[in-house]
């Protein structure tokens, strides 16, 4: 997981996804999970992954780092599928969940900045939970680089070698260990930090308005669309059926406008 | 087991939502409780653990589908009531970055958090019995039969969820929307895609959501490696603190060391 270009991707201003507000972005992604949620439709299922894959594309965002975040999920998916299935296909329609719900959340971080992502969460928690949730992401880059400094330190110095795998693991936790203290030393620092600045229990967010509310509308709208498509399929899935073998054409016609903006723009 | 890796969609309703409200419920208490004393201290001290654990979750074992959590190692750091709010922190952030569920988020939050408390018991009672000179051994002993009680309670919740006809009705699945009549008539293309259970026959008993005894079986083999990594990792770690700053296993991370900023000596702004 690459922490430092995840930031990199949502606090640049690389495409229309990340004009969007994003308090609308997140009212898509709960629309989009809505829409998870309702659908068995293995072929409604799979259109919606080819279409975030699109959305993803014309957004500007790097489809490797989309398609490897939200392959995470889609593993461990797997594995469930795999146990617990009954059969082949909901097997399948049980991945193809786990990568759309993985596609829509990581489309909303690699488009928004972390502060204005836990902004909502943070106004209906008590202060000290919002307070360290907003902390907690950032700290996280600084332990990600010190870990990898710890290990390259180790491996410089020998103490990380495959032909001695028990030593290995027993540095790497030993590593761990003191970057453990590293991040208790850290959080008395960032404590002092606060208190200097006059920290009095709670940091303040302002939320980023849009910049073309017509843009917000028509991304909620299509999450919206595709929501209704979902629950007609569901209500009317004696009648519909016949039909899925249509809903990824539109899907892939998405994705293709989003590859070719993404090519025209680079 | 610390949490479940089930896509949004497969638990049905009941189940997840009241995991959610449980967990804001949960969350909100700890929350009030300690902000009564020392609440902005512990915001940074939360955020360091809840980054620590996002750390080593992030690095994933890829045949037995495991990474490390460090959940006991910040149970005992911790302690119970801001265990919860770490563990509601590490989920909100995985769940954002697409690494779990966001409806089973609040089950999610429940089983670190009960990962973490169990723990910090364990651990607080086997140091207790065995003495503190034995951190190690107390460390392996309580990670292994915690992951081991916490795997079964995610059993049990999935086979409240697939064992169950009711999840159907509650939109876990319905095997009408997976039946696909011929698109073109007649079997022109067909090629058997949704054969195998989902076309729902009249009279016909339903087809479960998930095979628990399946999935039982799998988890407990391959957990059962994934505990024994747990163990090793959180005895080595909790051991070299016990030996490096042993202060913080036996009076908590919020130990006061004595340090005060220029100017605030006596330390009245704490």
């Amino acid at each position: 997981m690459n922490i430092g270009s995840i930031d990199r991707s949502a606090t640049g201003d690389l495409g229309w996804l990340h004009r969007i507000a994003p308090a609308t972005k997140l009212l898509a992604l709960g629309v989009v999970l809505a829409t998870v949620v309702v659908s068995w439709n293995a072929f409604l299922v799979l259109a919606l992954a080819i279409a975030l894959v699109g959305v993803g594309a014309s957004g500007r965002l790097d489809l490797r780092m989309l398609l490897g975040l939200a392959a995470y999920p889609g593993l461990f998916a797997l594995l469930f599928a795999i146990a617990s299935a009954p059969d082949a296909l909901t097997g399948g329609v049980v991945f193809l969940k786990a990568v759309c719900a993985g596609l829509a959340a990581v489309t909303v971080v690699l488009t928004t900045p972390y502060p204005q992502v836990f902004a909502p969460i943070q106004r209906i928690v008590p202060g000290l939970v919002g307070d360290a949730l907003l902390m907690t992401y950032r700290t996280m880059f600084l332990l990600l680089d010190k870990f990898g400094s710890l290990l390259r330190a180790v491996r410089l110095r020998a103490g990380l070698r495959g032909t001695h795998p028990v030593r290995s693991a027993r540095v790497t936790t030993q590593a761990l260990g003191g970057l453990l203290l590293y991040s208790f030393d850290l959080a008395q620092r960032d404590f002092d930090i606060l208190r200097l600045r006059g920290y009095s229990g709670r940091l303040r967010v302002r939320a980023t308005r849009s910049r073309d509310r017509r843009v917000d509308a028509a991304l909620l709208g299509g999450a919206l669309a595709v929501l209704a498509m979902s629950v007609a399929w569901r209500l009317g899935s004696q009648a519909l059926n016949p039909y899925s073998w249509l809903l990824p054409l539109p899907a892939l016609l998405v994705l293709a406008v989003g590859l070719i903006v993404s090519r025209r723009a680079s | 087991m610390s949490h479940i890796h089930i896509p949004d969609g497969v638990l049905p309703v009941w189940l997840w939502l009241p995991g959610w409200i449980l967990a804001l419920a949960l969350v909100s208490i700890a929350g009030h409780f300690a902000e009564k004393t020392e609440a902005r201290r512990k915001v940074p001290l939360l955020a360091v653990v809840s980054a620590l654990m996002l750390v080593a979750m992030s690095t994933e074992i890829v045949p037995i589908a495991y990474h490390v959590n460090l959940t006991v190692v910040a149970g005992v750091l911790l302690g119970p009531a801001l265990s919860v709010i770490a563990a509601f922190i590490v989920q909100i952030v995985l769940a954002m970055l697409g690494h779990g569920g966001v409806t089973v988020l609040g089950l999610n939050t429940l089983m670190i958090s009960a990962e973490m408390t169990i723990g910090w018991a364990l651990f607080r009672t086997l140091v207790a019995l065995l003495s503190r000179t034995r951190v190690r051994w107390a460390a392996a002993t309580a990670t292994v039969v915690t992951l081991a009680i916490t795997t079964t309670l995610l059993v049990g919740i999935v086979a409240l969820a697939g064992g169950s006809a009711a999840s159907r009705d509650t939109g876990a699945l319905d095997p009408r929307s997976l039946t696909l009549a011929n698109p073109l008539g007649q079997g022109v293309v067909h090629v058997g895609l949704l054969s195998g259970g989902e076309r729902l026959v009249p009279g016909s008993a339903e087809t479960p959501i998930v095979s628990v005894r399946r999935f039982a079986i799998i988890v407990y083999s391959l957990g059962s490696i994934g505990w024994i990594i747990e163990a090793l990792v959180t005895a080595w770690i909790l051991g070299y603190i016990a030996r490096v700053r042993p202060g913080l296993l036996w009076h908590g991370a919020l130990l006061e060391h004595g340090r005060h900023l220029i100017g605030d000596e006596v330390g009245q702004s704490r």
